[in-house]
C-alpha cells in the first residue's frame, strides 16, 4: 500500500478501493482494453456487463492483479500496481478476493479444506479457523457438502466453495468472473445476492458478468464493456462525478 | 508426508530412494577400492628382495643380513627358505614346485619402513649398504616409482572423483524426478497463485514437501546401500568377526551413508522448487 498521505492513500481512504484511468491492455500483441476509465467503491457494487469477447475477464485479471496496464494508471487498494514491487502487489493481492469463472481447486480436498486455504497461508491453526470457516460454510449455503472432496460436488456448489473461499481472508474487494455461468437462473441470482451482501461489511465488489438483470440482485453502479471500452450507464464516469463532488 | 507413501508419492518415493541407494553404494565402493588401494600401496614399498652375488654360499647369505641390518629402512630381513619360494612360484602360476626340487637359494627377503621422501632410490640404498658390509647383491624386486609406484594414488583418485561424478548424476536424476511432485502440486500453486501467495511462498511450500520426501528416500537408499555393503564384506570375507568389522570400519567409511539423505532432500527440493516456480509464474502471468 501506498505511504500515509501520498494521494494513492488518500483515494483508498475515501472509499475508493478501484480507479483506473486510460487504462489499455491485452496478451501478448493484441490489445484488448482501451483507455479504460473504472472506479469501484468500499460499500459498494459495480457490475459489468457485456457480450462475450468484450473484455470483462480481462479487466478482472487486471483488478486482481495478473496483468499488467500498457499504459494509463491503475490505483488498486491505495497501491499504484505500475509501480509496485513483488512484494507489495503480493500484499494487494491478499486483500483482494477472486471468484473466477472457472475456479481452481485441489481436488483431492475437501470443500472446508479449500475455503480455509487463504487462511492456512496465513499461518492459522486449524483450531483457529475452523469457526470462521464453518460460519462462511453456512453463509454460502454448502451445509454438509463442505465434507465432500472437491471432484463430487456439483457446478453450483463449486461455485459457492469459490464465493466462501474468496471471502476467508475478509478481502476488501471482491472480484467476480462471470459468476453466473453455467447455472440455473435461480442459483445464479442467488450468488449474485451472496456477493452483494458483502457490500454490507463495507467490501467493494466487483461482477464481471453477460448476464443481464443481475441489478435486481442488489444495488448496483453498472457499466458496460463493448469491444474493450468500458463506459457508465446510469451514473457518470469517475472524473466526472469527481468533478460534481 | 501427508499421503507421501501412496500413489504416485510411493512411486516417486522409491525412485529418489534407488538413486540415493547408487548414490551411496557408489560411495561406499570408492571407500573400499581407497582402503585396498592403500593397503596395496603399503605392502608394496614395503617389500624388497635382495640376491647375494658374493660371498656365495651360506657366508654370504650371513654377511648379508648383517649387512642389511645396518641398512637404512630395513625393518627385518629373512633368506627365502625353499617352501617360501615354491609357493611364491604357485602363486605366481609355476604351476605345483616341491620345496625339494628348488636348487640352492641367495635370496633375501627384506621388509621396510615407509620412505618419507617421495622418489627415494630405496633400492640403491640397500645396494650401497650390503657393499659396505663386504656383500655384491643386487636388489631384483624394490619399491619403485616408475615401475608402478603411484598407481594407486591414481586409482584412489579415480574411484573418489568416480563416485563424486556418479553421485553428482544420482542428484540431477533425484532433482528431476522431483519436479514430478510440483506437476503434480500444480494446482495447488495456482490456487495459492491466486490468492497472493509470491513465488517463493508457493515454491517453498512445494519444496518443503518435496525436501522431506527426498531426507526419507534418501535415509531409506543410505540404509540399504549400507546393508548391501556389509552383505558384500561378509561374502568377501566369510570368517569375519563382529569385532574385526568393528576395527575395520572407519568412521569416514559413513560419509557416504550420512551424505545420502542430505543430498537427496537438497536435491529433490531445489528441483522441486524450481518447477514450483516455474507453475507460479505461469499462473501469475496472463498478458
Amino acid at each position: 500500500m501506498a505511504r500515509p498521505n501520498s494521494p494513492d492513500y488518500d483515494l483508498y481512504r475515501s472509499g475508493i478501493l478501484v480507479r483506473l484511468t486510460g487504462v489499455d491492455a491485452g496478451y501478448g500483441a493484441s490489445t484488448v482494453l482501451f483507455g479504460v476509465d473504472f472506479e469501484a467503491r468500499a460499500g459498494e457494487v459495480a457490475l459489468i456487463n457485456g457480450p462475450a469477447a468484450a473484455g470483462k475477464t480481462t479487466i478482472t485479471h487486471l483488478l486482481r492483479l495478473a496483468l499488467q496496464p500498457r499504459s494509463g494508471r491503475a490505483v488498486i487498494v491505495g497501491t499504484d500496481i505500475v509501480r509496485a514491487s513483488a512484494r507489495s502487489r503480493a500484499n494487494v493481492k491478499k486483500r483482494i478476493g477472486y471468484v473466477a469463472e472457472n475456479p481452481v481447486f485441489i481436488e483431492q480436498w475437501t470443500a472446508f479444506d479449500n475455503i480455509a486455504m487463504p487462511l492456512r497461508m496465513a499461518g492459522q491453526k486449524p483450531r483457529e479457523y475452523a469457526d470462521d470457516v464453518r460460519e462462511l460454510v453456512d453463509f454460502v449455503g454448502l451445509g454438509d457438502a463442505s465434507d465432500l472432496r472437491m471432484e463430487k460436488l456439483s457446478g453450483a456448489e463449486r461455485r459457492r466453495v469459490a464465493i466462501a473461499r474468496a471471502l476467508a481472508n475478509k478481502p476488501e474487494l471482491i472480484l467476480a468472473d462471470d459468476p453466473t455461468a453455467n447455472m440455473s437462473p435461480a442459483d445464479g441470482r442467488r450468488v449474485v445476492r451472496l456477493l452483494g451482501e458483502m457490500r454490507r461489511v463495507g467490501a467493494g465488489v466487483v461482477i464481471a458478468s453477460q448476464d443481464e438483470g443481475l441489478e435486481e440482485c442488489a444495488p448496483m453502479r453498472r457499466w458496460r464493456m463493448e469491444r474493450g471500452r468500458l463506459s457508465p450507464l446510469d451514473h457518470a464516469a469517475p472524473e466526472a462525478a469527481e468533478a460534481l463532488e | 508426508m501427508k499421503n507421501a507413501l501412496t500413489g504416485v508419492e510411493r512411486a516417486l518415493f522409491w525412485t529418489l530412494a534407488f538413486a540415493a541407494f547408487a548414490a551411496a553404494a557408489a560411495g561406499l565402493a570408492a571407500r573400499a577400492v581407497d582402503r585396498v588401494a592403500a593397503q596395496y600401496e603399503v605392502q608394496r614399498s614395503n617389500y624388497a628382495i635382495v640376491r647375494v652375488i658374493a660371498p656365495e654360499g651360506a657366508a654370504g647369505i650371513a654377511a648379508a643380513e648383517v649387512a642389511l641390518a645396518q641398512a637404512p629402512l630395513v625393518t627385518s630381513a629373512a633368506p627365502m627358505t625353499a617352501g617360501r619360494a615354491a609357493a611364491l612360484l604357485a602363486q605366481w602360476g609355476g604351476g605345483d614346485v616341491a620345496p625339494a626340487d628348488m636348487p640352492p637359494l641367495r635370496l633375501i627377503e627384506v621388509e621396510l619402513a615407509q620412505s618419507e621422501e617421495p622418489g627415494a632410490d630405496v633400492g640403491g640404498d640397500i645396494v650401497a649398504a650390503l657393499a659396505q658390509g663386504g656383500v655384491t647383491a643386487e636388489v631384483i624386486e624394490a619399491p619403485n616409482d616408475a615401475a608402478g609406484g603411484g598407481l594407486s594414488a591414481r586409482v584412489r583418485a579415480a574411484a573418489f572423483w568416480g563416485a563424486v561424478a556418479f553421485a553428482l548424476m544420482m542428484l540431477v536424476i533425484i532433482s528431476l524426478a522431483a519436479r514430478s511432485l510440483a506437476a503434480r502440486r500444480r494446482e495447488m500453486v495456482t490456487v495459492m497463485c491466486d490468492l497472493g501467495a509470491t513465488r517463493s511462498q508457493a515454491a517453498g511450500r512445494v519444496a518443503d514437501e518435496a525436501a522431506v520426501l527426498g531426507l526419507y528416500a534418501g535415509l531409506a537408499g543410505g540404509a540399504l546401500a549400507g546393508v548391501a555393503a556389509l552383505i558384500v564384506l561378509w561374502l568377501a570375507i566369510p570368517a569375519l568377526s563382529l569385532d574385526a568389522l568393528r576395527t575395520m570400519i572407519l568412521p569416514i567409511d559413513f560419509a557416504p551413508i550420512v551424505a545420502a539423505p542430505l543430498g537427496a532432500a537438497i536435491a529433490a527440493g531445489f528441483g522441486a522448487r524450481a518447477a514450483a516456480g516455474y507453475f507460479h509464474e505461469q499462473a501469475a502471468r496472463l498478458g
